[in-house]
């Protein structure tokens, strides 16, 4: 599998994920989506990794798993206040900020 | 060999189009665990063994139980029946379509630099001296040049882990 197919197959999981974020109402979606787009950077870290040979995108990939673990922390507590505060889990319906 | 990269990442774009065309939220966090367990498959194929066993252990392990527990907290009656995507989904999908067409265009056909022939299985990657392994190696860059970013990964995992508790306590 050439650079090229794997960029490409990591570009394919950016945008499936931005598609989730953007057009999904649930809240539990979207955040399952954000991981698509980590994977993704993940794809990239690891194929140049590699394509030339350094350790640095592993070491990378580490980091973007840490990060992830971080957001999933603090995506569910968030999760868990919208629907105590709304019943609802989706996003379009929690809309104070909107002004 | 090449059958295999070919079905590897069909499954992984499969998983994906699951997670995000699947009604139930149940139905989209089993897809994704399944995604992240042939992502595991492709870091081991290129050469990544201690991330894909990271992957598999925090990723399928920690994360996936973590949504799911999330899944199990809201009641799952109300998710699925109302609608799933908003009013504006199909300018997102256009969106989202031209860019991907642009793009991907472009990304396919560059050329990358140091381009190697296809690339082969593990062995032949990353050239290892004599009794290194692919942990050993990544242990050495973690741990000397990226030492300070390792730290302050840690204190990010602390501070989400104090935030998580405190978003999700009775009173905020």
């Amino acid at each position: 599998m050439t650079t090229q197919a794997l960029v490409l197959l990591g570009f394919i999981l950016f945008c499936l994920g931005i598609f989730g974020v953007m057009a999904r109402r649930n809240y539990i979606v979207v955040l399952l989506s954000i991981e698509l787009i980590f994977a993704g950077a993940g794809i990239n870290f690891i194929t140049f990794s590699n394509a030339w040979h350094n350790i640095t995108g592993q070491v990378f990939t580490i980091f973007l798993i840490a990060v992830a673990a971080g957001e999933a922390a603090v995506g569910l507590g968030f999760l868990v206040a919208i629907y105590r505060l709304k019943h609802t889990a989706n996003v379009d319906e929690a809309r104070e900020l909107r002004g | 060999m090449t059958l295999g990269w070919i079905l590897l990442s069909c499954l992984i774009v499969l998983c994906a189009l699951g997670v995000v065309l699947a009604r139930s939220p149940i139905s989209s966090a089993i897809s994704l665990l399944v995604g992240f367990i042939g992502l595991a498959i492709l870091y081991l194929a290129l050469g990544a063994e201690f991330v894909a066993a990271v992957q598999v252990l925090v990723y399928a392990g920690g994360i996936m139980v973590l949504y799911l527990f999330g899944i199990m907290i809201v009641d799952n009656d109300l998710l699925r029946l109302s609608r799933q995507v908003h009013n504006q989904a199909w300018i997102v999908f256009l969106i989202v379509l031209v860019v991907f067409i642009w793009a991907g265009r472009k990304l396919y056909h560059a050329q990358y630099r140091a381009q190697p022939a296809p690339v082969a299985v593990a062995a032949q990657v990353a050239p290892r001296k004599a009794g290194s392994s692919n942990t050993g190696d990544v242990a050495k860059v973690m741990y000397g040049t990226f030492l300070y970013p390792f730290e302050a990964a840690s204190v990010l995992l602390l501070v989400a882990v104090v935030g998580g508790v405190f978003l999700a306590k009775k009173e905020i």
